[in-house]
């Protein structure tokens, strides 16, 4: 048994490099997933191991349904590993509206061939409406049934982004849009929520998946504790400042700059995020870091039920 | 013979867009451009605080969200009777401007490239330059490895296709040095902004950023990076491609549009608004005439919307109805003085009368259509590139001036008319990197009473209106030689107009009654 994982992962080795990903690359990959989910580094060569035998037989389908593509742009906004690492490389980009080369018959035909062998990862993007199919159709074809499809044969629905979880902006609209959980039913999804999908969770997640063949620990909303185990106040800048009840009034006054933006509406004494000790596009920022309240854009009743987003809660209430 | 060929999905631009053509003896006769999702985000927004209007049209669209955010600031902003400090107006600019600095060079690179180039050809690369080697070691291995997902399948290359190994692979590499320089350029976007794709900084009355001198620093060195990118890389090879290989389609204006070109202008040069870096004009029959925002109809004979007659923005009613007989889209048609107009980066070109624009294609004798399209993307995205460095340079220039200041800052922000007015309208005319963008708002009782969006794609993806006539890029696909079994061309031209569907379809109903009528 032992063997035979030695052995795959040796090919699965072998095919990373010859897609141009080095053994030493790969590991650094292993790594920083673990660091993610709070492994023990040591943990991160078998994990290599494991995910280099199973990566190069698991092709990825991402579906778009009711969404804006940001999630896409997200996932090409990662760094390290770098866009041409994850499409070209790490990945077998079989369906990707965005990116694929294929347009017309011949993408709905490599959906087909991808779905009919099975064993592939299927990435949800956008909300999917129940009033009425005809709300998004693809190839005349409505949306949910071609995701359901898709699902059945999936060895992993992954929701990346809020939309894809929970319904989103567009469940507070007309058409009936859910997330892929309330989609499929029976079937277990992984949430990735937040407005957009966070490159490096969908990527980590992907590896560790790959290295463990088994979900990371999730939430009673699905999503990997790793990331959303604590609520954004617990680890913010600013928190410091709730506690002596010293909120921003004016974002001109320097005095106050980074006072607590609880009267300016943030969400993030109940939003389950680690957005700002892990900062977005590769580190730069996040919202709170440019004065921004959280919107609790990673939240199951995001977006409907935290608006408005910028009022004093003391005044709406 | 006549043969229907549709294609579904269009790939590679952003949204859900379904194409029917009908091809007779090896030409386009006729055309139907279909926007197959609807969200209804401008529903959401009606009755909400005002202030979540940028938030929520921000997500209208993953790619151009920040011209979205910055444009609906404008438009409420008007109705809360704000006004912006300069700094806002200056920190927006670079936001949004590193916004199209990445956006343009991926829409050639990553969503058009792939149209014209014969990818495997690399496999014939002969010479020595380490770097296309690794580039051919890479595909090769893809090659061998039997798994070129997603480069394949693909359309046959056909003679428009290039083929000559070297600019094949020099393509291909810098298809693959762009996707890393358009990561950099979002984290542009990201240090002002929080994050990108969808900014958080753009608020009503200015911004929430206050950018440090790290802030700045940062900023400034990925521009660099990026800047000679598009200097050094993008536009010397979108002017190679147009006036080399792709010459022959450029000179005959294949994918030519109905000829009418619209440009609100923007990126305010000063805080009057008067000057802008891209002009606002429309231009018919090689006439230009100033823009005026009273001439915008929008009619929705096609559209899954209750029948209407055609209506300005302010006055649009629009019900969704998925059962109308005469409707194939989400997509309404709006008409500038009741024709279907092309917006976007030909259109302001031609607008403005660009002159480093105006020489090339004069030059090579280049007519409007796909092939200019593209080389009037590239000009444009040095016009913004070199403007970056300006802008931030006068930001600083703000924030060493504001030190002196009684609040010892540059302010950011009108905080005076920051809580929503009992009642008030107001527009935002804008550009986005797909052209000409306009939201209007109007506000009772501190909430959002109506909001109307039209975008640059809805303009030109529009369908047949009241009077029958067809959209742009339907009249750019009539006429298009195509082969009925490889309908390249086809998705060359669709592509040209970096359409963006998410953003094309929205409805609102002015009463703010329930629009569904199913």
């Amino acid at each position: 048994m032992k063997k035979s994982l030695e052995d795959s992962a040796e090919k699965g080795y072998e095919r990373l490099e010859s897609r141009g990903v080095s053994r030493r690359d790969f590991l650094k990959l292993c790594s920083l997933s673990c660091v993610a989910f709070g492994l023990d580094l040591s943990v991160a060569p078998k994990m290599a191991d494991a995910a280099a035998a199973k990566l190069m037989k698991k092709p990825v389908i991402w579906m778009q349904g009711q969404g804006c593509t940001g999630c896409s742009s997200s996932l090409l906004s990662s760094i390290n590993p770098g866009p041409e690492k994850l499409l070209l490389e790490l990945l077998s980009v079989r369906f990707h509206p965005t990116i694929m080369a294929a347009a017309g018959e011949q993408a709905v035909q490599s959906w087909e061939e991808c779905v009919a062998e099975g064993n592939y990862l299927l990435v949800l993007e956008g909300s999917i409406p129940t009033r009425d199919p005809r709300f998004c159709t693809v190839e005349g074809q409505p949306f949910g049934e071609l995701f359901k499809k898709a699902a059945a044969n999936a060895d992993l629905v992954i929701a990346a982004g809020s939309c894809a979880c929970y319904g989103g902006i567009p469940r507070a609209g007309i058409t009936g849009a859910v997330g892929a959980q309330d989609a499929l039913k029976d079937t277990k999804v992984l949430n990735l929520p937040s407005c957009p999908v966070k490159p490096d969770r969908l990527i980590s997640t992907i590896l560790y998946y790959l290295g463990h063949n088994e979900l990371p620990r999730l939430d009673n909303d699905g999503r990997p504790v790793a990331y959303y185990r604590y609520v954004l106040h617990d680890s913010c800048h600013r928190r410091l400042h709730y506690e002596r009840g010293e909120f921003l009034s004016d974002w001109n006054d320097p005095k106050t700059s980074d006072w607590c933006l609880y009267n300016k509406g943030c969400k993030g004494k109940e939003t389950f995020t680690n957005c700002s000790s892990y900062w977005w596009n590769d580190g730069v920022s996040y919202c709170g870091a440019v004065g921004s309240p959280c919107s609790g854009c990673s939240q199951p009743k995001f977006y409907e039920e935290f608006s408005p987003l910028f009022a004093n809660p003391e005044e709406v209430k | 013979m006549s043969k229907r060929i549709v294609i579904d999905p269009v790939t590679r631009i952003e949204g859900h867009l379904r194409v029917e053509v009908i091809v007779e003896n090896g030409v386009v006769v006729d055309a139907w451009t279909k926007g197959t999702m609807f969200r209804g985000l401008e529903q959401i927004i009606q009755g909400k605080d005002p202030r979540d209007a940028i938030y929520i049209t921000e997500r209208i669209c993953g790619v151009c969200m920040a011209s979205h955010g910055w444009t609906s600031a404008m438009a409420v902003e008007t109705a809360h009777g704000a006004v912006i400090p300069s700094a806002a107006r200056v920190i927006r600019n670079l936001m949004v401007g590193a916004l199209w600095l990445h956006d343009h060079p991926l829409h050639f690179y990553h969503l058009s490239a792939l149209d014209y180039l014969d990818v495997l050809a690399v496999k014939d690369y002969q010479g020595n330059d380490q770097n296309l080697l690794g580039v051919k070691a890479k595909i090769m291995k893809l090659v061998e490895g039997g798994d070129t997902a997603p480069l394949t399948p693909r359309y046959v290359p056909d003679d428009f296709s290039v083929k000559d190994p070297d600019t094949v692979i020099t393509a291909l590499s810098h298809y693959l040095q762009a996707l890393h320089v358009q990561a950099k350029a979002k984290q542009m976007s990201a240090i002002l902004g929080g994050k990108q794709p969808h900014q958080s900084s753009i608020i009503v009355g200015g911004v929430t950023v206050y950018p440090t001198d790290e802030n700045i620093n940062q900023f400034r060195q990925l521009l660099a990076e990026v800047v000679h990118f598009i200097k050094t890389v993008y536009i010397p090879d979108v002017i190679y491609f147009a006036t080399g290989p792709l010459l022959p389609l450029a000179k005959a204006g294949i994918g030519k549009g109905p000829g009418n070109y619209l440009s609100y202008g923007a990126f305010d040069l000063d805080d009057s608004g008067k000057d802008k870096l891209y002009k606002s004009g429309f231009v018919s029959n090689g006439q230009i005439e100033a823009f005026n925002d009273a001439h915008i109809t929008e009619a929705v004979t096609s559209a899954w919307y209750r029948n209407a007659n055609p209506a300005h923005p302010w006055d649009g009613a629009t019900d969704v109805n998925l059962d109308k007989s005469s409707a194939y889209t989400f997509i309404k048609a709006p008409r500038y003085k009741s024709l279907a107009t092309e917006v976007g980066p030909l259109a302001r070109m031609i607008v403005a009368g660009y002159e480093p624009y105006v020489k090339l294609t004069k030059e090579y004798g280049i007519k409007p259509g796909a092939v200019a399209r593209h080389l009037a993307r590239a000009q444009e995205t040095m016009l913004v590139a070199d403007q970056m460095f300006k802008w931030i340079k006068e930001l600083e220039e703000l924030l060493e001036e504001g030190k002196s200041s009684s609040l010892g800052r540059t302010k950011i922000h009108d905080t005076d008319s920051w809580e929503p007015p009992q009642s008030g309208k107001g527009a935002g005319l804008n550009e986005a990197p797909r052209g000409a963008l306009g939201h209007w708002v109007e506000i009772q009782d501190k909430k959002v009473k109506n909001y109307q969006m039209v975008v640059p794609t809805t303009w030109n993806a529009s369908p047949r209106d009241d009077k029958g006539v067809r959209g742009p890029l339907e009249q750019a696909l009539i006429g298009l030689p195509v082969d009925e079994n490889n309908p390249a061309n086809v998705v060359r031209v669709i592509r040209s107009f970096d359409p963006c569907l998410a953003c094309a379809v929205h409805v609102v109903s002015p009463k703010g009654e329930k629009l569904i009528q199913i």
